[in-house]
């Protein structure tokens, strides 16, 4: 074919071909349908489910470990259940905004536009999570220092500190990977729709 | 098998050429086209419940079809799906003058971008710009501005 002669109108004619080829096949067969279909509960909801699961743990968990076993006040256990509450809902609900569902059944910019919200999201969580992080360490090393003073002075304290720190390093880098890949997706989005 | 996967079973099989269509297009080969027509049934599978028939669910079939496959192309990841598609069908190998012709057009939608080859092939489809920008999220004006750049680039491919 004469590449100047070329015309859309060709590959209309071949698209006819291709669908009145295709009209004549039996290509679905209902065991791959099936397939196809045992493979809904998938990662999302699994995610989602354990997410809300350790929230609704946490509360009784942490009475027994702090106000059972280690004698802390009600008032320190309320401030930690509000807090768990609080990551696992804005956690749940930020995931639920990336859903496969979600992520395939919108056109790519809107995808796009997901990924920019949820990737901020993420980021001003930051303001949410380190105030509440430190003033979680702080009360939980004065419950300490109230409870067991000879405790606190002989280790109590080095071990909230590096428990603190450990978990501090261990949040930002999940933080930073966790961005980075929101940012992959949002780049990769960007150089299949941007004008070329 | 439940109402729903009735439905979703009669849906697939209404909208198969649709579907099939759309992975060979992205696809090099039949293996290729079989993993990504099963990727595309489970995320079909997937928003199925929620879909509130606010659009035309071919325009939704359209829509998930392509992110699958453009979002599949560019990780470039393959799996060996268990069950394959059952078809007598190889556009790939097969060898008469209608298959050579589908090859031609394989051949020139390939060499175009992702996400052009999602719009060529929707206009290929006889969807209008505004429903084009529908699914792939841009205006009607930015789909004749882009096609008309197709246009001029596949004046330039060699068959």
């Amino acid at each position: 074919m004469n590449n100047n002669d070329f015309e859309f109108e060709n590959m209309r004619q071949q698209m006819t071909t291709l669908k009145n080829k295709l009209n004549k096949q039996e290509i679905v067969n209902d065991r791959l349908i099936r397939h196809s279909m045992k493979q809904t509960a998938g990662n999302i909801s699994r995610r989602y489910y354990m997410i809300m699961a350790l929230c609704l743990l946490m509360i009784p968990y942490s009475y027994w470990a702090f106000v059972k076993l280690n004698g802390f006040s009600i008032p320190f256990w309320i401030f930690t259940c509000i807090g768990m509450l609080i990551c696992g809902g804005g956690t749940f609900y930020n995931s639920r905004k990336l859903s496969d569902s979600n992520l395939m059944t919108n056109n790519l910019v809107d995808v796009r536009r997901r990924m920019a919200r949820a990737k901020k999201f993420d980021a001003d969580w930051l303001f949410i999570g380190i105030p509440f992080a430190i003033v979680f360490l702080g009360w939980f090393m004065y419950e300490s220092y109230l409870l067991h003073p000879d405790a606190f002075f002989n280790g109590l304290f080095w071990a909230g500190c590096i428990g603190g720190t450990l978990g501090a390093i261990w949040g930002f880098s999940l933080h930073f990977k966790t961005q980075r890949q929101y940012q992959e997706i949002i780049d990769q989005i960007e150089d299949l729709t941007d004008e070329a | 098998m439940t109402t729903l996967e009735k439905q979703f079973a009669q849906t697939v099989a209404e909208h198969k050429s649709t579907i099939y269509t759309v992975c060979y297009m992205f696809s090099q080969d039949a293996d290729e086209v079989n993993d990504l027509f099963q990727e595309v049934l489970v995320n079909l599978w997937k928003g199925f419940e929620s879909f509130e028939h606010r659009s035309d669910i071919q325009t939704w079939i359209y829509r998930v079809a392509l992110n699958t496959c453009i979002s599949l192309d560019r990780k470039k990841k393959r799996r060996q799906s268990e069950v394959r598609l059952t078809m007598d069908i190889n556009l790939f190998e097969d060898r008469d003058e209608d298959t050579k012709q589908v090859g031609m057009l394989h051949k020139r939608i390939s060499k175009l971008q992702p996400f052009d080859r999602a719009i060529v092939l929707l206009w290929l489809e006889n969807l209008s710009y505004e429903e084009i920008g529908q699914i792939v999220g841009i205006t009607a004006k930015n789909v004749s501005v882009r096609l008309f750049r197709i246009r001029e680039q596949l004046k330039n491919i060699k068959d």
